[in-house]
């Protein structure tokens, strides 16, 4: 594949910038571990070794107690099992992950009520949440569903606000008079406040949380797309291959798209940090996913309603200062390698 | 000028009845038809907002009682078309009539200008200090561009950037307020404000307000500190400052005198937005700290479905947000000469 020269130097540019190229290798090695997380947070054994024969029980079917010789037939409990093995010394036994905890289970513990503090002897690394579920496997799970809606979000609100911002521009006359006036109106209306009036009727799932979300947010790209369009539908390029009788859709998609790429790409880290905000928000007020979904905002709710258990609040606001913190850092460091402005300094 | 300006106010008109009529027509989209209907509906909405918590408001233990069905349908004009019942409502709010409470039996605007002050005080204030913070912190940075308290200085403002403000409210409430116990749990006022002498009085709310003033600065704070930067240094390298340094004044006067004044016209385009901080997108923090704001009310009615209070809090921020808009150009327009709206 032929790079482009500028496209290279902007990649080099971006390389350069230390801040933004380390905040763009540790949120990558956060999105594997997190899109990985069945390995290393799970209540499922990663491995059982069990009367000469091997099972795998992260991915695929439960495994019913029976097939390792329980009395039940759900899904096994893999950390009763290993306390099982451990004392029968038969030569069977269990590789929990790291955390043995999924992010649905209740941890309840005969002598005090949840929620619990972190402790290394209990596997609750980070403590539990105020009804028992793991700390850890609802942060890291949580980021899954905060990643997925920010993703989703971004694919199709890009979408959407290319292709209205490039036609508005492109077409001009009445379809962008008309548009113009209706992102007025769509964009004067307080978004969140719209959404929550809208979960607050019907209990939305992430699919429809998103494109709720949509609903009101494709605005964003919009203009500026509009105003690239028409700069660049100006320009000669774009004269010489009408002249050569290319036709409109060829224009925008193999001439005036891809020379606006890197001013998109620019807006990516930011609009990916507006989705996680936005769910956050809407979670910490009760208007998000439904309730057993691990999700960062109910986790806020919970620590500021208990004020006792601080490692809730603590945990929590401290993934999400990292995870921003270094969406931010990389988008300002793509920003400055795609969209330069050279500043001149006063010497 | 004046033309583009009544032009603009006039425009006000057809964007306010866009955002209204598609609001009145999101809460008429209540799985419509039989009473019945509606209720199991609440009813399925309430039982999955128990588990997410906020146990503390009462609409969840209570469910929407039959005469409150009624009332929200006869406000509604559920039986009528959405346009008639609009239309309904419309006149109404054109003589200021926003309806009354289906909880308080009030009427919402009184309930609304109860909430006032609340929130102009604390948008006033932002603004105030945002301008008082980031202008010299932003004449600073260009200045003593690519020093240690530079780069010291930016790595703050861009973490207080990349939190939003209810994060940054969080933090704050969590630890200064209630682990460490050096401000009051939320509120507006202590309770016996009213008995205490003037100066306590000052305290009193200087005390409360401290913690939520932070949160709602750091939103705004790194973007004006940026632009103000950014402009100032585009402004020092422009040739008119060169020609006043080569014509005898003073580093300091240049700066002032004319790089300044050219560097704060991008800040005016932010003035106007300003006054939606009085009432929209405050709501987090107004509930993180339990002020009680229009943010609040508006968020409380919602879990509530007080839905004229809902619309009403709608229509006055809709209203000053589009206010703002026009307010913004006005002051471009009044900073920078070059500037005609024509």
């Amino acid at each position: 594949m032929n790079w482009n020269p500028i496209t290279l130097r902007q990649l080099k540019r971006f390389r350069s910038i230390r801040r933004g190229y380390y905040s763009l290798w540790i949120f990558g090695i956060m999105m594997f571990l997190a899109f990985s997380a069945e390995m290393w947070v799970n209540s499922r054994a990663l491995m059982v070794y069990y009367s000469g024969q091997w099972y795998f029980p992260t991915y695929g079917d439960m495994i019913p107690g029976t097939v390792f010789g329980l009395d039940y037939s759900y899904e096994t409990n893999y950390r009763e099992l290993q306390k099982k093995f451990e004392k029968e010394k038969a030569g069977n036994w269990v590789l929990l992950p790291i955390a043995p905890y999924n992010a649905f289970e209740t941890d309840l513990d005969a002598t005090h009520f949840p929620p619990h503090p972190p402790s290394l002897e209990a596997r609750h690394y980070l403590g539990t949440d105020s009804i028992g579920r793991d700390l850890l496997a609802r942060l890291v799970y949580g980021f899954r569903v905060c990643i997925l809606f920010s993703l989703m979000l971004l694919v199709i609100n890009f979408s959407i606000g290319i292709t209205v911002g490039c036609l508005m521009g492109y077409w001009g006359g009445a379809f962008d008079l008309i548009f113009q006036r209706v992102i007025e109106i769509w964009s004067s209306i307080p978004f969140l406040y719209v959404i929550m009036i809208i979960s607050s009727m019907v209990v939305p799932n992430l699919t429809m949380l998103v494109l709720i979300s949509v609903f009101f947010g494709w605005m964003g790209l919009t203009w500026y797309m509009r105003t690239l369009t028409y700069k660049e539908k100006a320009r000669t390029y774009v004269l010489a291959a009408k002249a050569l009788g290319a036709g409109n859709t060829r224009i925008i998609l193999k001439h005036i798209l891809p020379n606006s790429l890197s001013l998109i790409i620019t807006f990516v880290p930011f609009s990916v940090a507006g989705g996680i905000s936005s769910l956050t928000a809407l979670d910490y007020l009760g208007f998000g996913l439904p309730a057993p979904t691990p999700s960062w905002g109910e986790l806020l709710q919970q620590g500021t309603n208990n004020l006792h258990a601080p490692w809730i609040i603590s945990s929590t606001v401290i993934a999400l200062v990292v995870v921003l913190v270094t969406i931010t850092f990389i988008g300002e460091a793509v920003r400055e390698a795609f969209d330069p402005k050279m500043h001149t300094i006063f010497e | 000028m004046t033309a583009y300006f009544i032009r603009r106010l006039l425009l006000i008109i057809p964007t306010f009845l866009g955002i209204t009529l598609l609001v009145f027509i999101i809460t008429r989209f209540v799985p419509g038809g039989p009473v019945e209907k509606i209720l199991a509906e609440a009813r399925q909405m309430k039982m999955g907002h128990v588990s997410h918590g906020s146990a503390n408001t009462p609409a969840q233990t209570s469910p929407l009682s039959p005469s409150q069905i009624e009332e929200l349908k006869k406000f509604y004009g559920f039986d009528k078309p959405v346009l008639v019942s609009y239309w309904e409502w419309l006149k109404k709010i054109m003589v200021l009539d926003l309806g009354y409470s289906t909880r308080y039996y009030d009427p919402v605007w009184d309930i609304i200008r109860d909430k006032l002050p609340v929130s102009i005080y604390y948008g006033f204030a932002t603004t105030v200090l945002t301008y008082l913070i980031c202008i010299p912190l932003g004449i600073f940075k260009a200045i003593r561009h690519k020093t240690m308290m530079d780069s010291a200085t930016s790595v703050v403002v861009l973490v207080g950037y990349a939190l939003p403000g209810f994060i940054v409210a969080i933090v704050l409430f969590v630890w200064p307020a209630a682990q460490w116990d050096w401000f009051p749990l939320g509120g507006f006022m202590s309770n016996d404000f009213e008995d205490l002498p003037f100066w306590s009085q000052v305290w009193d709310l200087l005390h409360h307000s401290i913690l939520p003033l932070i949160a709602y600065l750091v939103g705004s704070f790194a973007t004006m500190t940026f632009l103000m930067k950014n402009t100032l240094m585009d402004n020092l390298a422009a040739d008119y400052v060169r020609t006043a340094l080569s014509k005898g004044l003073s580093f300091r006067q240049a700066v002032f005198r004319h790089a300044f004044r050219n560097s704060i016209i991008p800040l005016a385009t932010h003035f106007g937005n300003n006054i939606t901080l009085f009432l929209t997108g405050s709501f987090l923090i107004e509930k993180v700290f339990n002020i009680d704001g229009l943010g609040l009310l508006g968020f409380d009615s919602l879990v509530e479905r007080d839905y004229p209070i809902v619309l009403g809090v709608l229509v006055i921020s809709s209203i000053l947000g589009l206010l703002g808009n026009i307010l913004s150009d006005l002051c471009v327009a009044l900073v920078d000469p070059r500037v005609s709206f024509e």
